[in-house]
């Protein structure tokens, strides 16, 4: 540092004290990061779909719309319940019960394929029975974002708080998430 | 030479080296200083409090509260924020729409605190726009240095000639506003010219930055809605009572009639009843508002009156007025002088200790000169030379400190070039313009 540098400081330090520090905390509360500014590059998004997931909001729609990105919807039936009604049920009645619930996963993933299609968004869709949380921490790392309903996985509690599944998949992804 | 207006001497030139190299911190500087002229009894107690400028040093104080409070409630950012809004993404506006918002503020409230606040939305705006922030951030000090020249509040020489030479709010306004009117148009036109062609901004990502810029939400900045008001309306009452403080009491009169129609407020006065309204009204914690009174400012204003004082009791002004006195022909010549010395030393030296040294100096030509148009050339030179170097006045040093901060270099030679362009212009045309009105 130079003699000019070094007395601008010592001058800055002298007039200004600590004041500056104080300054950049209050603007630091509402001015965007360098990192904040860069635009990432959004080629590809994973829905994940379920029982609970009804629809997607048209808020969610307009801001996924702007990425100009291709979106996998995917309807995951949960392992654990099948499973169990196995052990409990005869084949049959799991069979039909499968059916039902593939049935009304067809038909979220059509419905919702169609809205976003009439928003100009290409999307490609795939149903399977899996873990609704591992499968999507999973599959997330071949995505530039996830967006995720704060209902997902949630039972069918009527209270307006993020399921815990999604938090718990927002901790573990390292691909940034986007909860409508 | 007696010894004693030696030693005022040597002290005065110790004191300034390190203000000049600032070592030790300028408030120490001016207190040891102040020390050593009392202990040998170069000034006497009662010399002491004769020679500290109360006026000065109450209405900064004054003015330091105030600004202080209003601080707190989000002020400045919502006004910085709605400044980079109303640029519309155009760097040319940006520059313009902060070069007059910083002259207007400064104008009225301390030169630090402007810059210190608008600076780090400056670098935000030039960083959005993918722009060399150096051109706003000169242009900021310039704007600031001559906008706080247009107001007896705006600078400490200006509060300083005030006080001492008992001038009125409006004739500072009368006397050097429209000068620096004048030059905040030449300012615009100079930057413009230099810098105008490096200013542009890509056509496809303007969208981009204006849609960034105008995500800034200016209600956000304000953290005390209240207070927010109370602080707006409190300075709004300061600056139409400065407007009015030598004729308070005519005006008042014809409400109250007790009150002497003769009646005047000092500009201190008039700050410290704002600051005493605004810590009523606003509730403010006082301990936390007074910590936050810039006291080592105060105490360097304090130690300099001394050591000046110090020059005034050994004789050493009156000696270097009479030599004055002999060499120059007239008031003109004087103003000349005057003018061109402040300016120049100010750029080289701090300019209060120099406005310190030069009142008495005024005063004692007094005798043989109309000195009234003398305190418009003090003032115009030692409010203007700041723009000479980057130490030249405190906006610089806040400026170029934060840039320095953020990584980005402004060495002390380019700051040269420009700055002394804009001292040479604006001095120039602010000495024609004081020449029209008090010499022709």
């Amino acid at each position: 540092m130079g003699y000019s540098s070094s007395l601008i400081q010592r001058k800055f330090k002298d007039i200004v004290g600590r004041r500056y520090e104080s300054v950049l905390k209050e603007y630091s509360e509402f001015l965007l990061t360098e990192e904040e500014m860069l635009i990432p590059e959004v080629r590809s998004i994973l829905i994940p779909l379920d029982l609970f997931v009804h629809d997607i909001s048209d808020e969610a729609i307009d801001v996924l719309s702007t990425y100009n990105a291709t979106i996998s919807l995917a309807y995951i039936t949960d392992a654990r319940v099948i499973e169990l009604l196995e052990q409990a049920l005869d084949h049959a009645s799991t069979e039909e019960f499968r059916a039902k619930k593939e049935e009304y996963g067809r038909e979220l993933l059509e419905r919702t394929a169609a809205k976003l299609k009439g928003h100009g968004i290409t999307t490609q869709t795939r149903m399977f029975v899996g873990h609704k949380g591992d499968d999507v921490v999973r599959m997330a790392k071949n995505y530039d974002l996830v967006a995720l309903c704060r209902r997902y996985a949630d039972g069918e509690s009527t209270d307006v708080s993020i399921s815990p599944t999604v938090l718990r998949i927002c901790q573990r992804v390292a691909t940034p998430a986007l909860i409508y | 030479m007696e010894i004693v207006a030696l030693i005022a001497v040597a002290v005065f030139l110790f004191t300034y080296a390190l203000i000049i190299d600032e070592r030790i911190h300028r408030a120490v500087a001016a207190m040891l200083g102040a020390a050593i002229v009392v202990f040998l009894g170069v000034v006497s107690w009662e010399g002491l409090l004769q020679h500290i400028d109360f006026g000065t040093i109450f209405l900064l104080m004054g003015m330091m509260i105030i600004v202080n409070t209003a601080r707190g409630s989000g002020l400045f950012e919502y006004i910085a924020i709605r400044t980079t809004k109303l640029a519309k993404g155009s760097p040319i506006r940006v520059l313009i729409l902060f070069a007059l918002v910083t002259a207007v503020v400064s104008a009225f409230l301390d030169n630090v605190t402007t810059v210190l606040l608008l600076t780090p939305m400056l670098l935000y705006v030039s960083k959005v726009m993918k722009l060399n922030p150096v051109p706003f951030l000169v242009t900021e000090i310039f704007a600031s240095n001559i906008g706080g020249a247009a107001t007896l509040i705006g600078d400490p020489p200006n509060i300083m000639i005030a006080s001492s030479a008992g001038l009125t709010f409006n004739e500072f306004l009368i006397h050097l506003g429209p000068i620096m009117v004048v030059n905040m148009v030449i300012l615009i036109g100079l930057m413009y010219l230099i810098y105008g062609r490096s200013m542009k901004v890509d056509p496809g990502e303007r969208e981009e930055m204006v849609r960034t810029l105008n995500s800034l939400d200016e209600r956000a900045a304000i953290t005390d809605r209240a207070l927010f008001r109370k602080s707006v309306i409190v300075i709004a009452l300061v600056v139409l009572l400065f407007f009015i403080h030598d004729r308070i009491g005519e005006i008042l009169h014809t409400f109250l009639p007790f009150v002497d129609p003769a009646m005047g407020l000092q500009p201190a006065e008039v700050a410290l009843i704002g600051a005493a309204i605004l810590l009523v009204w606003s509730r403010q914690p006082p301990e936390e508002i007074f910590e936050k009174i810039e006291w080592p400012a105060l105490f360097f204003f304090g130690g300099l009156f001394v050591i000046v004082g110090a020059l005034v009791e050994t004789g050493v002004i009156a000696s270097i007025a009479s030599v004055m006195v002999e060499n120059v022909g007239s008031t003109g010549e004087a103003m000349f002088i005057v003018t061109w010395f402040a300016a120049i030393a100010s750029a080289i030296v701090d300019n209060i200790p120099l406005t310190a040294a030069m009142i008495p100096l005024i005063h004692d030509l007094g005798a043989t000169m109309d000195v009234y148009p003398l305190w418009w050339a003090l003032a115009l030179g030692a409010c203007l030379g700041g723009n000479g170097t980057i130490i030249g006045a405190s906006a610089n040093v806040v400026v170029i400190g934060i840039a320095e901060r953020e990584g980005i270099s402004i060495t002390f030679v380019d700051f040269l070039k420009i700055g002394m362009l804009v001292l040479f212009v604006t001095v120039a045309v602010g000495l024609g313009m004081l020449w029209m009105t008090f010499v022709v």
